[in-house]
């Protein structure tokens, strides 16, 4: 009998213990981030004439891929989301600025966040087949072939060059290929607590058009990215311009 | 509480029957049959999940939650798709302009409808519609947001099937066969029961399977046997996905307005048909009847290119009577309207002035070829998605 009593005491001890530690989980809340791309400061619109220099230019498609949205404080890391699909220019808007909520994120302050532009490489090995519909990597519509990748990013658009009223020169940058995916990170103070404002990510293509010297890129020469997988330089010069094209905000 | 037992069950069923019958055969006006509720309660429910047969390569197919895949509910839908009793005057069904043979197109420059009266835009194909996304939308125009909702349109076209769905569903409480059909498909108890949203969910249904078989020439290829494609057809595929650099082959950017496993994006494009002054001098407004966007005059959507040998002539209008005469037409880059697709001007080599050269007579002929190896005539003979009558 007294070790039957033992072992129900222990039993509760044990029981108790490990509400206690329940106790003292972090717990998790929704996280909002919206995501917007302008032009030179100003919302970016479907076919909406902007400056770029001299040349008036518009946009007619601007998608991007993000990998490992990712929290930082420190050394410790809260991932977010494994990879999203941005569209700003959707089929039936003239622009979009989607919020995307992160769910259950461990409530706390921290220092900064990372964002991988493009497909990772473990996610860029597959293809849409791969994926269940709904799925972001289901999208066919931004997977090429020929080059076995997705295309990070799209920005296409018609230039008039000549300054003659025709905008006779289409703009195709299409980054894709593994060698093209990069990461950047932004220090600031990100406070994620319940009711808390999420956070704005923005996304300016001019600066995305815009070489780190500050000249803006010769979108004349080179309208267009290539089609070959081994000559990404056009869209490595281009996905480098993400860290000063991107302004993160709470 | 007492309740019925299955014979008097049975007995009430077949009462109320006949006096359907009955009366429906007095009164061929009256608008609203007598019917006792439950008149189909006798009739077993008993719904199987069907599965779509795809190719492997093919992405997961999207079904909404509102209206699950059923056996029945396949079935139902294959013979409303080929039942005339959808017109006004029973002429008429939706397979009058969607033949399997054709791709599920009438082979038409524009259709017909029952006052023949010749409408404005081909017919379209009917083939992997399972895959276009909600935010792209069905027809040339993109108007109708899911398959469900598109095949309500049809029937009360006035220059189409021309009837009111209030007729069409009066006529099928009143048929012989089609409540009962409701009942196996969708559970309905009796035939006041049966609506016009059930009838296009079991439309949406059979147009969900028509599925690609992955038997194409152009399948075998991609599936690892090369020696599926001659030399003619390799040249063509690499064009038009633009992957023809290291063989001194232009890029006909076929792709871009054409891509994905099912070789179309779902997108709209001006795709460089029309030399006009204005957008507004387009004939045909497109999409910006849908989206308002001005810049979406003349935009039209980029049809699959699976199949496209069998779904002659060509265009949202049927301009084009062969595949040759479309590639003429690319070669060209298009006329330079603000809206075209911006890769419609860079078809064939740069000439490093900001034109490109077009396509030789060897590089279309290469394309077309190409083109004809996209035809997979599994598909078109598959039993399960025949006229049924």
């Amino acid at each position: 009998m007294k070790k039957i009593t033992l072992l129900l005491a222990l039993s509760c001890f044990a029981f108790l213990s490990s509400c206690g530690d329940h106790d003292h989980e972090p717990v998790g809340v929704n996280f909002d981030i919206t995501f917007k791309a302008t032009f030179d400061g100003v919302q970016l619109e479907k076919n909406k004439d902007v400056q770029f220099g001299s040349i008036p230019l518009f946009v007619e498609a601007c998608r991007m891929y993000l990998s490992d949205i990712t929290l930082l404080n420190g050394s410790k890391e809260t991932r977010l989301s494994e990879i999203e699909y941005l569209d700003f220019t959707p089929g039936n808007a003239t622009f979009a600025t989607p919020t995307i909520t992160f769910k259950n994120v461990p409530e706390g302050e921290y220092t900064g966040i990372r964002i991988g532009y493009g497909v990772k490489p473990t996610l860029n090995a597959k293809a849409p087949s791969d994926f269940p519909a709904g799925h972001p990597l289901s999208v066919e519509v931004d997977y090429w072939s020929g080059w076995d990748s997705y295309i990070f990013t799209t920005l296409d658009g018609k230039a008039d060059p000549e300054n003659d009223g025709t905008k006779n020169l289409s703009l195709a940058y299409h980054c894709g290929s593994d060698a093209v995916y990069k990461t950047f990170e932004f220090d600031l103070p990100i406070h994620v607590h319940e009711g808390q404002a999420g956070a704005r990510v923005t996304f300016d293509m001019k600066k995305f058009l815009t070489l780190a010297d500050g000249s803006l890129y010769d979108i004349v020469a080179n309208p267009a990215t290539s089609n070959s997988a081994s000559n990404v330089i056009v869209a490595q010069a281009l996905t480098a311009n993400f860290g000063r094209a991107t302004t993160v905000e709470q | 509480m007492k309740t019925l037992g299955n014979k008097n069950i049975s007995w009430l069923a077949f009462a109320s029957l006949v006096a359907i019958t009955f009366i429906a055969a007095c009164d061929k006006d009256d608008p609203q049959p007598m019917v006792v509720s439950g008149d189909l309660m006798d009739i077993p429910y008993s719904p199987q999940t069907y599965t779509i047969i795809k190719p492997a390569n093919f992405p997961e197919i999207p079904i909404p939650a509102n209206n699950p895949m059923t056996v029945d509910g396949v079935q139902l839908g294959r013979r409303l798709f080929y039942d005339p009793i959808l017109s006004a005057d029973s002429t008429m069904s939706c397979s009058s302009c969607h033949l399997p043979q054709g791709n599920f197109t009438d082979n038409k420059a524009v259709s017909t409808g029952i006052d023949g009266i010749a409408g404005r835009r081909s017919s379209m194909a009917l083939l992997n519609l399972a895959y276009v996304l909600p935010q792209d939308g069905y027809f040339w125009d993109g108007r109708a947001k899911t398959l469900e909702d598109q095949a309500l349109l049809p029937v009360e076209d006035p220059i189409e099937m021309h009837n009111t769905w209030p007729n069409v569903v009066e006529k099928l409480k009143k048929h012989a066969n089609y409540p009962s059909l409701f009942r196996k498909a969708f559970g309905i108890n009796d035939r006041t029961e049966i609506t016009k949203e059930l009838a296009a969910k079991a439309l949406a249904q059979f147009e969900r399977i028509l599925v690609s078989s992955g038997k194409s020439k152009f399948d075998e290829f991609v599936g690892g046997n090369f020696d599926a494609f001659d030399d003619e057809e390799i040249d063509g595929k690499l064009m038009f996905f633009d992957e023809g650099q290291f063989y001194n082959l232009p890029d006909a950017q076929c792709f871009h307005c054409h891509g994905g496993i099912t070789l179309t994006g779902g997108k709209f494009f001006n795709n460089g048909l029309d030399s006009v002054g204005s957008l507004d001098e387009f004939k045909d407004l497109g999409r910006f009847k849908v989206t308002g966007i001005e810049s979406d005059k003349g935009k039209f959507r980029a049809p699959t290119m699976r199949n496209i040998a069998l779904t002659a002539p060509y265009m949202h209008d049927g301009r084009f009577q062969t595949l040759e005469q479309v590639m003429d037409q690319y070669s060209d880059n298009g006329y330079g309207v603000v809206n075209e697709g911006a890769f419609l001007n860079q078809i064939g080599f740069p000439n490093g002035d900001g034109t490109y050269t077009g396509l030789t007579p060897y590089q279309k002929k290469a394309i077309v070829k190409f083109l004809n190896t996209l035809t997979d005539t599994t598909f078109v003979k598959n039993p399960d998605i025949q006229n049924p009558f």
